[in-house]
Order: structure tokens, then sequence, then C-alpha cells
């Protein structure tokens, strides 16, 4: 009997050197960052003078006490919960309709799911070529139908960098969401269930209730992923006009290389991984409680 | 399987389904399909009123694209496909012992697994300035090989995700019949769970090439000219340009094509695999 | 084992791969992305590898970024002691910034340089006391109009009623259309106001003009001849910053006005050289102020063939002060990190000589050649002596426009004005944030 347990015990010792090479990898790369991002918060450091001195906690105050900061944050938080809400609620709707489709033709996903795949930065390109004023196709077709829309107007650019959001992923919660219904239905089946599962009850009784694990995980990748969003609009508008459409990725981006005020730029960065890593410390105990 | 009768009724409900599904595809898809017809219309054909969707294609805006002295196109192309496919072999070649010892023997289970899952939740703007220091101190930056690193760390979630999901439906009885043989760990992993996870393999393969090829933020501060990826090289080509909208659709249409084959293959992993956590990179 | 042979031969594959991505030229120049000056420059390399490159046993190659970014990304690299290129971009506003990264050149500007490159074209690559640059462009900016146009509004007598009763509607003053030499800014929104469609239905261009509005420091060098032109300047004598001034309220005025009528596309705010190009080339605007670079592309039949032969060029509208250009110089100097400087010195030398200036002139860059030389390619570029004399005649730099913060101040108006203009900030915290920025950037 000790036996065994010795055997077992020497074989999780050896399975452990698996996890070396991983480990090491990770802890270069992340904790070099970390530490890196530690002394340059604390410290003057200049292009000019890359190791610069100790100066305490001056670039934390400039950081928060610069309002840019606060509008940039107030951009990502407003920007990720408008387009998290947008896709997730597009995409049940789309789930329940779509379904009987779906079930026996399943490529008519693949098609839904191309904008997938697209780099956002060259989304954003395509965007700008579809929308422009002279040459894009559908300015040219709503003009047609008289109406006129400027796209990337500055009365509609905010809300046309959330369409963009929107539109390319969307797809995204759609091919979740579209899987945890076909798991829901197939559970339903297993437990006997049968036929009960159509109309709106069914609906708001059973599946939505059953998927709601899965939704919460959209939610909360979409929520992340928008929140973060830098390409598409870095391309776009560059952040402008003002800073209409500065997130805190490109706020960071800026402090650190247009402003090269690389102590501030790291500051941000700091408050902003212990900000993401609460959120996500809060998230998992919501989730790991409910489920 | 229920069987649905054909009832008037049920037709129409679906007609409807399939007017949704077209205007959904269309509408998503709208600017992918305008920039790839774009690539192929004459500049007149380009600033035709009303826009033609009926003509006569031409190749010059790819001629223009890959024989530009400013834009070495086609050198961006090469950098994008040795950083995703060098990006994805490290991740691989990281996760999938770890992923081993993690569902057979819970290694790290508790710890490992949860931090490098939600490593993807974090903006990576953050790491972007410190990369920049740190690879300039090492020679890095402005290369395919620390590009190709990025993508590793940014793929190692999606990887691992999906190999510990792999391990864990693998019956014990396979390594069992190894060990009683007297092989080690080592070959166990090497003949029996390799050749076995091929196809999960593909499935991490394709997914990871795609994030890696799309990435954008690290390619646009860590490059400057060697290791310029297809995305960045891309946007240079629209303003260094002007606005020539024939050559910048070709080149984006250039850009996109390779994940966008690739993703027609891997749309049957992609929900179960996002479901098990993390996406795009 | 067939498996493991491939994988060998994939192994073999990658490291060529990543070795690949050596330098594939002796030496590296990053330069100012655009054209036409792109091609013109690209041909001047050409005839260096070809002749003088040969026999130095060097070869020159070129390469960009895009312009969104360019000033981050190379400030940024060779602070952090890039050596990717050997030759960079220099410009008059931010040479002091370049100064700590770059080696002087003083040793290779020789007399017989003044013979083919102006001497103020060379003091503005200087910084405190020494030559950093060889300029190879001047940069300032025409008001371009089309001729036939502007013809026809000062003959024919409806239209010349409509613009009285335009001007008069939007502006509360009942103007006369005028010559564009004469303009006043006044005259610059009125007209601008005329040739809209969306005011007046009888306009042949659907809008007036095109601004350049999104959020980039050079659409501020773009619009500040405004300011100059109505006595406005960054600091007085003393120091003190005179950004929140009557002439800098009237500038900026004047874009508010034309941006609100939409007398400019609406998503001008995304715009910037290339794109107001387009809408001008495309018979889309009547008039724009632009910088000087873009006249050959007017020229060239076949790139826009909606405006070949109506080109017209003459001065920025006037304000109280007259016309008033700004003017730069964008140069190529040495990265002081570069191994091969040696090899980088004797290309600039290179550049320096006639031939090469010429060729890059004729081919569409816009050198700022001495009186000689420029002669010489005048009947290529008439437009090249129209250069000469505005800058001696309405050229400015702003107080405090070379400094080592100019680059950093630019933005930051950048960031307010167009925010301004585009109504996502009011114009006193907009011009607020310039003055405290600018005092904080200046006191350190």
């Amino acid at each position: 009997m000790s036996s065994v347990i010795a055997f077992e015990d020497r074989e999780r010792r050896e399975s452990r050197k698996l996890l070396v090479g991983l480990c090491i990898f990770l802890g270069v790369m992340l904790g070099f960052p970390v530490i890196v991002n530690l002394w340059y918060g604390f410290a003057d450091a200049s292009f000019e003078n890359l190791t610069g001195s100790f100066i305490g906690l001056e670039n934390y105050r400039d950081a928060l006490s610069n309002p840019k900061m606060w509008q940039a944050l107030g951009f990502s938080l407003r920007f990720a919960l408008i387009c998290t809400l947008f896709e997730v609620g597009i995409a049940l709707v789309l789930v329940f309709i779509l379904h009987p489709l779906l079930v026996t033709r399943p490529w008519l996903t693949a098609v839904l799911m191309l904008p997938m795949m697209v780099s956002p930065a060259l989304m954003g390109v395509m965007y700008r070529l579809i929308l422009n004023e002279f040459t894009g196709i559908v300015p040219v077709y709503l003009e047609m139908a008289g109406m006129a829309v400027n796209f990337l107007g500055r009365r509609s650019i905010y809300n046309t960098v959330v369409a963009i959001e929107v539109l390319q992923w969307t797809p995204f919660a759609f091919l979740i969401l579209a899987t945890a219904r076909q798991t829901v239905a197939y559970e339903i089946e297993e437990a006997g269930a049968v036929d009960g599962a159509t109309g709106w009850h069914a609906i708001f009784h059973i599946f939505l209730p059953l998927m709601r694990p899965a939704i919460v995980i959209v939610l909360f990748v979409r929520f992340i992923d928008s929140f973060r969003v830098f390409d598409h609009i870095y391309v776009l508008t560059g952040g402008g006009p003002g800073n209409l459409t500065t997130s805190i990725s490109i706020y960071i981006y800026k402090l650190f290389f247009v402003q090269r005020t690389i102590g501030e730029a790291v500051a941000v960065s700091t408050l902003l991984l212990v900000m993401s890593l609460t959120l996500i410390v809060l998230a998992m105990r919501l989730v790991v409680r409910r489920n | 399987m229920i069987v649905r009768r054909q009832s008037p009724l049920n037709i129409l409900a679906d007609s409807l389904r399939w007017v949704v599904f077209a205007v959904v595809a269309l509408v998503v898809n709208l600017p992918v399909l305008s920039t790839i017809l774009t690539s192929f219309k004459t500049d007149a054909d380009i600033n035709a009123y009303p826009p033609k969707w009926i003509f006569t294609p031409t190749l010059d805006h790819y001629r223009t694209v890959l024989t530009s002295p400013s834009v070495d196109y086609l050198h961006y192309v090469m950098n994008s496909i040795v950083i995703a496919v060098l990006g994805t072999i490290f991740a691989i070649v990281l996760t999938l012992p770890a992923a081993y010892a993690i569902a057979r023997y819970k290694v790290g289970a508790k710890w490992l697994l949860p931090i490098i899952t939600n490593l993807r939740a974090l903006p990576l703007i953050i790491f972007a300035i410190p990369f920049y220091f740190m690879f300039q101190t090492v020679g890095l930056l402005d290369t395919r090989l620390g590009l190709a690193l990025i993508s590793c760390i940014i793929n190692i979630p999606i990887a691992l995700v999906l190999f510990v999901g792999f391990v864990q439906d693998l019956p014990r009885d396979f390594d069992d019949a190894a060990k009683i043989d007297g092989a080690s760990m080592g070959q166990i992993l090497r003949h029996v769970v390799v050749p076995l996870s091929r196809p999960v393999m593909l499935a991490v393969f394709i997914l990871s090439f795609i994030y890696s090829w799309n990435e954008f933020l690290f390619g646009l501060i860590l490059t400057t000219k060697s290791a310029v990826p297809v995305t960045v090289g891309a946007t240079f080509f629209v303003t260094s340009r002007g606005i020539e909208w024939g050559p910048t659709a070709a080149a984006m249409t250039i850009g996109v094509l390779p994940p966008l084959i690739l993703g027609l293959f891997a749309y049957p992993y992609m929900g179960k695999s996002m479901l098990a956590g993390g996406v795009k990179g | 084992m067939l498996r493991s042979r491939i994988l060998a031969g994939t192994a073999a594959a990658f490291a060529a791969a990543l070795s690949a991505s050596a330098a594939y030229a002796d030496i590296t120049i990053l330069a100012w992305p655009g054209e036409p000056a792109e091609s013109a420059f690209r041909k001047v390399l050409d005839l260096y590898n070809s002749t003088a490159g040969k026999e130095n046993n060097s070869k020159a190659s070129v390469i960009y970024f895009s312009q969104q970014g360019f000033k981050e990304k190379m400030l940024a690299d060779v602070a952090a002691g890039s050596k990717e290129f050997d030759v960079m971009l220099t410009a008059t506003y931010d040479v002091g910034l370049y100064a700590p990264f770059m080696t002087p050149i003083d040793d290779i500007v020789t007399p017989a340089v003044y013979d083919v490159i102006s001497k103020n074209a060379i003091e503005t690559q200087r910084y405190e006391g020494k030559v950093y640059g060889i300029p190879t462009d001047l940069s300032l900016h025409f008001l371009y109009y089309r001729k036939d146009l502007i013809e026809k509004l000062l003959t024919d007598d409806a239209w010349k009623a409509k613009y009285g009763e335009i001007s008069e509607e939007i502006l509360g003053t009942k103007m006369e259309p005028k010559k564009p030499d004469d303009w006043t800014w006044d005259d610059y929104i009125a007209t601008a106001l005329f040739f809209t469609k969306s005011l007046n239905s009888d306009s042949p261009t659907r809008y007036g003009t095109v601004l350049q509005m999104k959020n980039l420091l050079y659409n501020i060098m773009l619009w500040q001849g405004t300011a100059a032109s109505y006595g406005g300047d960054w600091r007085d004598a003393a120091g003190n910053i005179t950004i929140d001034s009557e002439a800098y309220r009237k500038g900026l005025a004047i874009y508010k006005t034309i941006t609100d009528n939409e007398a400019t596309p609406g998503d001008s705010n995304t715009y910037e050289y290339g794109e107001a190009n387009s809408v001008f080339g495309a018979g889309q605007a009547a008039f724009m102020v632009q910088w000087n670079a873009a006249v050959p592309e007017f020229n060239d039949p076949k790139k826009y063939p909606e405006v070949v032969g109506k080109l017209g060029l003459t001065h920025e509208p006037a304000g109280t002060l007259g016309p008033k250009t700004h003017f730069h110089s964008l140069g190529l100097g040495i990265n002081k990190n570069s191994e091969k400087q040696d090899e980088a010195k004797k290309f600039l030398a290179w550049l320096a000589t006639a031939e090469p200036m010429k060729l890059y002139a004729k081919e569409g860059g816009s050198p700022p050649l001495a009186e000689k030389p420029m002669a010489e390619v005048a009947a290529d570029r008439p437009e090249m002596l129209l250069m000469g004399e505005h800058a001696a005649k309405y050229g400015f730099v702003m107080n405090g426009g070379t400094s080592s913060k100019a680059l950093a101040i630019y933005t930051n108006q950048a960031e307010n004005f167009t925010g301004y203009w585009t109504g996502a900030t009011e114009l006193d915290p907009a011009l607020k944030n310039v003055v405290d920025y600018m005092t904080k950037a200046f006191a350190k």
C-alpha cells in the first residue's frame, strides 16, 4: 500500500518537471515587466535618461490628478458597457431566431463567424473605405434613399466606433450562445422532457436560466476586450477629435510615445493592472459562487 | 429529434429566418466583401456612381501593392507568417506537457491554471512599455523572434485550456498500458499523448495562428522595418500614399485572407474552445 | 522516421526565416512619407546607388512609417538606441529634441553647399550652433484654388448676387467676390460658404473648402497662419504664453465657422494631407489651404484629371498683418547610434551637391535651392520660385517653435483645438488647457 503511495508521489514529483518550461517562460516574460513597471512608476526616467532616479509617489499623483485619465477611463467603461450589452442582446435574439436553421446546417455559422477572423486594425481601415463620404458604399446608398448620414463626422464618430465594435464581435457572442443553446437542448432531451422546449415560455423559463453561465462568461469576456480597445479606434480617429474617442489603451500609448512622460504612463498602467486584477478576482468569485 | 410538421405557418417562419440570416450575414461581412470587390475594380469603377456590383476584374492593384517600391508588402506577409507560426509552436511546446501534469496529477491546477486563464483579461498595453525597454536591452526590438515571443504569451491561455480539456478526456488506460511496459513520463508524452492530440493540436494551431496574425498593438510599438507585420504594414500603405483605395483594398485583402480561410476550417472548434475561456488575443 | 526528417527540415527553414530579417541594404534612411516627394527621393537614391554609391561601395535604401505616429516612433527608437536606420529625418520644429541623438554634420557643410542649398534653409537645421541636417524640403502653405470656378464667380452676375446674399445671411455683411490674391480670411469664409451645395444649390462643388482636422500636430501648423496673420504668437518677448489672445480666438473661429456651416466635408475630423488632396482633386471643393508638396500631384493628369490645368496658387489669405505662412524645412541627418557614421556622412555630402538636388526638384520634391540651381529647375517647377518668395515675405516661426518642447506643444494644441472645432470642448477650456500645458512645458 505504502509503496503505491510512494509511487504516486514520485509520479507527482516527476510531473512537476513538465511545468518548469512554462513557469520559467512566464516568470521571465511577465515578471520582468512587473518589475520594470514598479521601478518606472516611482522614478523620473525620460528618453534622455532611461534609468531615472527615485521620486516617490509623484508619478501616481500626476496620473491621478490628470482629468484626461478619468476621461479616458470613462470612455473605456462606457464603451465596454454599451458594446457588451448590444452584442449580447443582439446575439441572444439571433440565437433563438436562427437556431432551427443552424441545427441541420452548421456551415451557416461559418458565414457569420468571418468578421471575428479579421484583424480589428484592418477592420478599421475597411470601415474607412466603406464609410468614406465620396466613394463609400454605405453613404452612397443612404444618399440615394434620401438620408445623409456622416458616419465619421464629429456628431456620429462615437456611435460609429461603437457600431464597428458591435458588428465585429456580435458574431463571437452569437457563437458561444448558440453553442450553449445547443448544449441545453441536448440536456433537456437527455432528461426526457420532450417537446416542452418550444415557444416563449420555454425560452424564458428553461433556456435562458440554463444558459446563464454562458451568458455571464460572454458578458465578462466581451467587457474585458472592449474595455481595452485600441486597434480600430487608433486607425480610424487616432483618439480624436479632441480626445473624444481616447480609450485608456490609447491614452497610455499617447502618454508614453507622444507626451513622452514615461513615469506617468507607467503609473497609469500599474493602476490599470491593479484595477483589472481586482475586477477579475471579484468576477471569479461571482461566477464560482453562481455555478 | 423532434419532427415538426410542415404547416404553412412553419414554412413562413422558416423563410423569415432565412431573411434574417441573409441580412445579418451581409451586414457583418459588408466591409470585407466590399474591400475584396474594390481590390479587383479599376479606378474608374471604384468611383462609379451608383456602385458597381458586376464589373470586369483587374489585377492591377495587386501588381501595384506587390511591386511597390516604398512598401515591401511581401516582406510584411512573410513576417506575419513566421511570427504566427513560431509563436504558435512555442505555445504548444510549452503548454502541452504542462497541461498533462495539470490534468493528470493536479499539479498547479489550483494556482497556475487560474493565473494563466486570467492572463488574457489584462489590458495588454500595460506590458507594452516594459517590453519595449526589455526588448531594447536584449536586442529583440524589431525582430521576428521578439514578436513571436509576444504571440506565444498571447496564445498560452487558449492553448493550455484546450490541452487540459483534452488530457482530461483522454482515458487513463493508455498511460497505464504504457507504464506497465516501463515507459517514462517523457516517453508517454511523446508516444501516447502527442499522437492522440492531433485534432486538438490542429485546433490550437489554427486559433492561435489567427490571433497572432491579427495582433496590432505590439507590432506597432515594437517594430520599425525588419519585422513589421501585415496589420501594421497595411496601415503604412494607407497614409503614405494618400488615399488610393484600389491598392489599399488589395493590401488589406492580402492581409485578411489567411486568417479568413483558416477561420472557415476552425469554426467547429471555436464555440467549444471559447466557452472554455480565452478568445481574441 | 519520415516525421523527424520533416521536423528537421522545418527547423532549418525557420532558422533561415529568422535570419532573413537582417538588414537588406547597406545604409538605411528613414524619410518622411507622402507623395510626390516619396517617388522623387527614390529616384535620387537610384542615382546614388548607380554612381557615387557604387564608388563608395555602399548602397542606400529608404524606409517609411505611416504619417500618424511617425515622430513618436522615431524618437522612441533613437532614444532607446536603435540602429535600425543610419540616416534619419530632421525638422526645424524639433531639431532641438533630436539633437542629443544625432551627429552634428558641420564638417560637410562646406562653402560649395551654399551654392546648392539656400543659406537660410541650412540655418533652420541648426541647433545651439551646430548643424544637424541637410535640408531636403521646404514646407509652407499655399492657397490652392480652382481658376475656372473663381473666374466665373468674379464675372457671373447671378453668382455675384448669390454671393452677396449668402454672406449677408450667414456672416451679417453683404460682400463682393474678390481675387484670391486679395482675400482676407473673411473672403475665404464667404467664398467657402458660397461653394457649398447645402447653402447654395447652384454650387458646382459639394463643399467650399476642405479642412484637415484630424487630431494630429501637422494640422495645427497648417492652421496657425490664421492666428499669425492677426499677430498671434506662442510667447511674447518676456516669455509669457500669449495663446489666449484675440488673434488666436479669431484664427480658431475661422475653422469653427466653416465647420459649423458644413462648408468642409462632415468627416474632416478624420482628414490629413492625403484625404484633403483626394477631396480637392476629385472636384468636390473649390479651394483649400494646403502644404506646397501637393502641387505636382495636381499637375498630373493621370492622378487628378478634374483639376489639371485649372489650378491657381497664391499665398494664404490676409489678416490684419497681411498674409502669413508657417514654414519649416525637413532634412536628413545622422543617427548617433548608427554604426555606419562615415558611410552616412558620405551619402549626405553627396546629397548636398547640385545633381541630386536638382533631380529631386524635377521629380517632385521641394528642396530649398540656392539661386543658381533654382533658376535651372524653375521651368519644371514654377511654384518653387513662389515658395522662395513666400518664405521670405510671409514666413513666420512661432516664438518657441524650434525648442525641444515644440513637438509636444503642437500635439497638445492639436488635441485641444480639434476638440473645439468639432464641438467636443468649449473655447475657453481649450485655450486654458493649452496655456497651462505650455507654461508647464517651458518651465521644465
